[in-house]
């Protein structure tokens, strides 16, 4: 109950902001804000698939898994804080929508799950040495390392579709 | 007159009153042309940054072209194919979108089209002279930029539309 609280006030006070307010009121701010979510799509997509691919042994055989991750690594990270901030902006500009979205919920649910996975196994697995993983462990790890980002992409996309019909909670004042 | 007339044409036809109509249809296309974005846009990014003598600096190009040209081209097929689907669901708001950013992002992917033809025909038929040249060389870079640049735009054309698309 308590966690639910803060939650809501933080919402809240994310709704109410110079930021939620400036994009929610502009006519073009909010697809501006939403062009750079999706080329960070495209980029931090691109590094994960990069990188999958080698582990499951269907793509860039010819390079050592960790020479990859240690190529594509910026981009990934990049591509990462720019979907986090935009992401950051479109959430605050309906906030409390969002905090009634199953959707939403699923989203960040999969995405915590995908950063941490991302930067603790999925990361020592891809910067080991390749005769020392089994392949099999190998395998598995881009298996859910794709599932769990295929989760936070779902869930992004049905954010929009479940937005009227799920919000429990009312804006209270635009 | 004959292009307005094939595309009412289209937008009569059985297939594009399903694309329309179902539930499902239009969601579940639009969440594969978005997701693709990853691979297409992705790979064609760190292709051009290659190019740009960024990343992947160790490899030779023609090693980089070789391993990211197949997963682009079927990338850019589902891009194709997914959003052809798209379009045929409302061909004549599409192409008369106000601005006309529908028309803007079709003549950017054509731009984007010759930019590899020039490449291919040109710095990329000698890419043996420069395989592991750690500095690429100017008209490599020039076309690195240019991809770059064009698919942003194009990226930002296609989001554009679904603001100015009348309401289904």
């Amino acid at each position: 109950m308590w966690f639910r609280a803060h939650l809501l006030w933080f919402c809240q006070w994310c709704n109410n902001s110079f930021f939620g307010h400036g994009i929610r009121d502009s006519v073009w701010l909010f697809p501006f804000v939403e062009i750079f979510h999706l080329i960070g799509l495209g980029v931090l997509g691109g590094t994960i698939l990069v990188l999958n691919l080698r582990l499951l042994g269907i793509g860039f055989r010819g390079d050592r898994t960790s020479d990859l991750a240690k190529d594509v690594r910026p981009w990934m990270i990049g591509g990462l804080a720019v979907m986090l901030t935009s992401g950051f902006l479109l959430f605050s500009t309906e906030a409390v929508k969002m905090y009634g979205n199953w959707a939403f919920r699923w989203k960040m649910i999969f995405l915590l799950s995908a950063i941490l996975f991302t930067f603790t196994i999925h990361r020592k697995v891809v910067m080991s040495d390749e005769s020392r993983v089994a392949g099999i462990s190998r395998v598995l790890v881009a298996v859910i390392s794709l599932l769990l980002w295929a989760g936070v992409g779902l869930g992004g996309r049905a954010i929009g579709y479940v937005t009227t019909s799920a919000s429990s909670v009312t804006v209270s004042a635009p | 007159m004959w292009f307005s007339n094939f595309l009412q044409w289209l937008a009569d036809t059985q297939f594009s009153t399903m694309m329309r109509e179902s539930t499902w249809a239009e969601p579940i296309v639009e969440t594969i042309h978005v997701l693709t974005l990853t691979l297409f846009l992705g790979f064609a990014v760190l292709l051009d940054l290659r190019l740009l003598g960024i990343t992947l600096k160790r490899k030779p190009m023609s090693e980089v072209l070789a391993q990211f040209n197949p997963w682009l081209f079927g990338g850019f097929a589902v891009m194709v194919v997914s959003g052809t689907l798209l379009f045929c669901g409302d061909p004549v708001s599409f192409y008369n979108t106000h601005p006309p950013f529908f028309r803007i992002k079709m003549i950017m992917l054509v731009l984007a089209g010759l930019n590899v033809m020039i490449f291919n025909l040109g710095i990329g038929r000698r890419v043996a002279e420069w395989d592991t040249f750690p500095k690429t060389p100017r008209a490599a870079k020039v076309a690195g930029i240019v991809s770059i640049v064009l698919w942003i735009l194009i990226v930002a054309a296609g989001r554009a539309i679904a603001y100015v698309l009348p309401p289904p």
